[in-house]
This record gives structure tokens, C-alpha cells and sequence, in this order.
């Protein structure tokens, strides 16, 4: 589901990210967001509209907008050997669990959890728990996967359990009980973390008597092990016959939605990490930059607005009010936790935070690394807000400043950036370590000059002694 | 119906399933040990379980 002038399909036009599931493939045209079923997925997505849950699902909007359509809206040649069409409203922004918070993890977990369980009552069953089948509108989680959905065959144990703990319980554990951020993780492996690999990290008795850990994790692994050449269809028989079943299921379901919901990141749980950079101005500074930012918003109102290091999200707060959504990224994890749980009890659907560092932004990943769409390709914005942000890019993570409005300009939107000069008490904090002739392209002179290469400034005006503003468009 | 699963459970997440239930399993963990002791007193009469796969020829 991607946006604006994207193509992540591959030859035959099948959206690769979801071709593992042969009944149920997705496409992304220029027409919209298809689904291609099988015979047998057609049957499923029969069984699914039949109950009523599936209006239930549709109204409250815990599953994205489908419709079936006539095979005649696919694009010609992909209808060959389909059953039915169907299609999706589009996801605004599409994002991944390794750019989602410790909080946006657990509540997409808990909501993947609750579906499964209202599934099993309308004898429906989740076959799958992949986190890449939730997507964002805004703070809240959509469940994007309708080929997910299956009749429940009595007396079979969840297929996805071993795929949620691997893509949801074991990073939120890992990053609950022991401090250790998911991201890398997740990134680095896009089917999760194993249960050998959980283990590993809950190494000590204590870390083993953690909620959760010893079934899920410890004695996960070690069935695994053991049972590695046993056949699981004799195993299914035998725990049919010893009365595994819907009570059952249902009963784990829950016992892991009262985990997932118990689990605390304490780190996650302090104030604003980033708020020493606000220290930096008096009122009436914020407030000039608030009414620098607000009139820049206010002249392209529509279309999607990035706020590249949003720390506690100000700015794409204001910048809200004219764009129609706002993608909110910081590489601070504790600060994207916090303001993802404040939008979210505000109930804003027009606003995404992402943990993203963009001296590392997150790549193409899996196969011909199309699985996963790098950040750029998923839908550029019409505006980018670069807020006290060039200065940590540049200096602390020694992008040239050049390089850096490079890539700015690579994005094709309007920009508003701030330049804090070699003077201001932050710039002078991150060269306090480096020697004194460290980053030289750093200066007022230098940036308004590779700004002025790639951009047509409109207006600039100065927020602070030692810091100014720019509101800029992309030369053509 | 597709029969087969695109997704491998995994016989091991299988079992662990029976674990993590907590009192709501335990009636069934009882069954699956009752029915092998009475197979292991040979009560009842002796089916193959939990069997290695078969080796590929």
C-alpha cells in the first residue's frame, strides 16, 4: 500500500510484500489497493462477510475499508486464474514495526490479540500474527490483512502463535524487562525474533520468573528443540482428542492479552528526553518560530507534511492544523513513546510518530529488497519541517551540511529549516567534545549557501540571537 | 479448504500452547498424560505417538 508515484511491485504486479500468502495477494496500482483471492480465499472471505462481525469490523474501523469489486478493475492480465477481486482504502502512510514505539507495538499487539478473540467467537480465526498486518491512521492501529481471517477448524492450536511471539511478545519483553531496544532487531530480521534467541538474552533465573517469560520464552525454546522432528500433524491429533479447542484458544488469547497490556518500559515512562533543546528559547522565541512554522503550514494546506525531528511533536501539532496528515519522526525512542501515547489519548488519526534517525533512515528490506519499502518511497511530503535538527545530524552524526540539504532536496517538497549558527549554546554543547577545528562547513555562510544551491529560499527570518528560520521550495 | 497452512506452527509452539492456557489447559494436559499412562499400563491399546517423522528414502 504505498502512495504517490510508487511502484514496490514486482514484474507481474503482485505488492511483494504480501506474496507469501498464495490465496491472498495484494496489489498496488494506480487505481487503488487490490486484493486477488484464490478459490480458496474467495471461500474464506465468503465465510467472513457472512457473520456479522464483519460489518461490526467495517463500522468500527478495526479493519480497513474493503469492498469486493469485478475482476474487471484489475489491471488487464492480472485476473488471470483469480477468483475475486478486492479493494482496500488506501493506508495515508504505511510504516513498520521496527519505526513503531514500545507503546505502538503493545497496543497493535493488544488489538491484533482482541481480533482474534472477536474472530473465535463468530468461529473465525486469525491464521496468521504478523505485526506487518497492522498499519496506523494516525495513533490508532488498522488491521490491513482481511485474507488473515479463516474458518476455525475445532480443535487446532493457533497457527500464528510462534509468528506473534516473534514479531510482538518477545520485543516488547525484551524491551520491557530488560531495557533492549527492538528496533535493530526487527530491522535486521523481518520474520522476529526466534524463541532461541529470546531465550539467550533471558539468561539468568531472575529475567526467567519475569511475567511471561518461562512459558512463552524458556519452555518455548526448549519444545522446539525437542520436538524439531516430530510431525505436528500427529501432535494436532492427539491434542484434539485430549480436548484442545475454541475455550481453550480463547483462553490463551487472553492470558497473552493480560500479559502484553501488563508490560511497563520504565524508560519509556519518563519526561520529554529532548526538552533541554527547548530550554534554548524564551516565549517569545517559541512563539515566533510557532507563527513561522503555522504560516508556512498555512499556504499548502492538504497533503502530508514530515516533521523530521518532531521531538514532543509541537510543531507537527501546528502543522496539523492546514496538512491533511503529519508522519512525526525522532530518533529519541522514550520521546516518540510519549508522544504517541498523548496523541493517542487524544484520539488523533492525523498524526503518526516514528521512531526513525534519519542519518540511518530504514532501507528496502527482504526479497530483492522490495518486501519492505525504504521510508523515501512511501509517499514523499509536500512539506518538510527540519527543526532544531540540522545541528545533531551534521555534527553529531557527521553528515556534510551539503549532504544533508542534499537529501532534503531529494524529498521534492517545501521545506522550512532551522539553523542554529556555530554560537548558539547547543551547537557549542556538541562541539565541546570534538577538536576545535571540527566540522569547518559547519556556519551560518556555508549552509546558506548549499541551502540557496538546491532551494529557493521565500522568506527568512531570525527566531533567536543565534538562530534563524527559513521557509524554502525546491529549485526545478 | 486449504488444508495445508502457508504458515508452519511448529509442533513445539504447538505444545507450548498447552502451557501458556494456565487452569483453562490444565484439564487437557491431564487427558494427553492420562491417555499415555493408560496406554504406558497398557489399559488402553497402544497407537503410535508423537512418532518421529518418517526419514525421506
Amino acid at each position: 500500500m504505498a502512495a504517490r508515484g510508487v511502484n514496490l511491485a514486482t514484474e507481474a504486479g503482485i505488492e511483494v510484500g504480501s506474496f507469501r500468502d498464495p490465496d491472498s495477494r495484494v496489489l498496488v496500482t494506480a487505481d487503488g489497493v487490490f486484493r486477488v483471492l484464490s478459490d480458496d480465499g474467495l471461500a474464506e472471505w465468503e465465510a467472513l462477510v457472512a457473520t456479522p462481525l464483519w460489518r461490526e469490523l467495517q463500522e468500527d474501523g478495526s479493519v480497513v475499508a474493503t469492498e469486493r469489486v469485478d475482476l474487471d478493475a484489475l489491471p488487464s492480465g492480472l485476473a488471470t486464474g483469480a477468483a475475486a477481486a478486492l479493494r482496500h482504502a488506501r493506508v495515508r502512510f504505511v510504516s513498520y514495526p521496527y519505526e513503531w514505539t514500545f507503546s505502538m507495538l503493545q497496543d497493535a499487539a493488544l488489538a491484533h490479540l482482541r481480533l482474534n478473540r472477536r474472530a473465535l467467537d463468530a468461529d473465525l480465526t486469525l491464521k496468521d500474527a504478523s505485526s506487518y498486518n497492522v498499519q496506523w491512521l494516525g495513533s490508532r492501529p488498522v488491521f490491513v490483512d482481511v485474507g488473515s481471517f479463516e474458518r476455525l477448524r475445532e480443535g487446532e492450536p493457533w497457527a500464528g502463535y510462534r509468528q506473534f511471539c516473534m514479531l510482538f511478545l518477545y520485543p516488547l519483553l525484551l524491551q520491557a524487562h530488560k531495557d533492549l531496544p527492538f528496533h535493530a532487531l526487527l530491522r535486521g530480521s523481518l520474520e522476529g525474533i526466534p524463541p532461541h534467541d529470546a531465550r539467550a538474552v533471558f539468561s539468568t533465573s531472575r529475567d526467567r520468573l519475569r511475567k511471561g517469560v518461562l512459558a512463552n520464552v524458556v519452555l518455548h525454546a526448549r519444545l522446539e528443540d525437542r520436538y524439531a522432528d516430530v510431525s505436528g500433524g500427529e501432535v494436532k491429533r492427539q491434542m484434539r482428542g485430549a480436548g484442545f479447542g475454541k475455550a481453550l484458544l480463547d483462553a490463551n488469547l487472553r492470558k497473552l492479552e493480560k500479559l502484553v497490556g501488563g508490560l511497563r518500559w520504565r524508560a519509556g515512562e519518563t519526561a520529554w528526553t529532548g526538552y533541554g533543546e527547548h530550554n534554548t528559547y524564551d516565549d517569545a522565541s517559541a512563539a515566533r518560530k510557532a507563527e513561522f512554522v503555522r504560516e508556512a503550514a498555512a499556504r499548502r494546506t492538504g497533503g502530508l507534511t514530515w516533521d523530521v525531528g518532531c521531538n514532543d511533536g509541537t510543531y507537527a501539532r501546528i502543522a496539523a492544523e492546514s496538512a491533511d496528515y503529519v508522519v512525526a519522526l525522532d530518533a529519541d525512542h522514550a520521546t516518540v513513546d510519549a508522544l504517541y501515547r498523548a496523541l493517542r489519548d487524544e484520539g488523533r488519526p492525523d498524526i503518526l510518530p516514528l521512531v526513525v534517525d534519519v542519518t540511518d533512515p530504514s532501507p528496502g528490506l527482504g526479497w530483492r529488497g522490495l518486501e519492505r519499502a525504504p521510508l523515501e518511497r512511501r509517499g514523499t511530503p509536500d512539506l518538510t519541517l527540519c527543526l532544531a535538527l540540522v545541528h545533531h545530524v551534521t555534527i553529531t552524526g557527521n553528515v556534510p551540511v551539503r549532504e544533508f540539504v542534499g537529501w532534503l532536496a531529494s524529498l521534492d517538497s517545501a521545506l522550512v529549516i532551522e539553523f542554529p549558527d556555530r554560537s548558539d549554546p547547543m551547537v557549542q554543547k556538541l562541539l565541546s567534545g570534538k577538536p576545535d577545528r571540527a566540522n569547518p562547513d559547519y556556519d551560518k555562510a556555508g549552509f546558506e549557501a548549499a541551502l540557496g544551491e538546491r532551494f529557493q529560499v521565500d522568506r527568512m527570518q531570525p527566531v533567536s540571537e543565534t538562530r534563524t528560520l527559513y521557509e524554502a521550495r525546491p529549485r526545478a | 479448504m486449504n488444508l495445508v497452512a502457508y504458515l508452519d506452527p511448529g509442533t513445539g509452539s504447538m505444545l507450548v500452547q498447552l502451557l501458556v492456557g494456565g487452569v483453562a489447559a490444565a484439564g487437557v494436559v491431564a487427558r494427553l498424560y492420562w491417555d499415555r499412562l493408560l496406554r504406558l499400563l497398557r489399559i488402553r491399546k497402544d497407537k503410535p505417538e508423537l512418532s518421529q517423522a518418517e526419514p525421506d528414502r
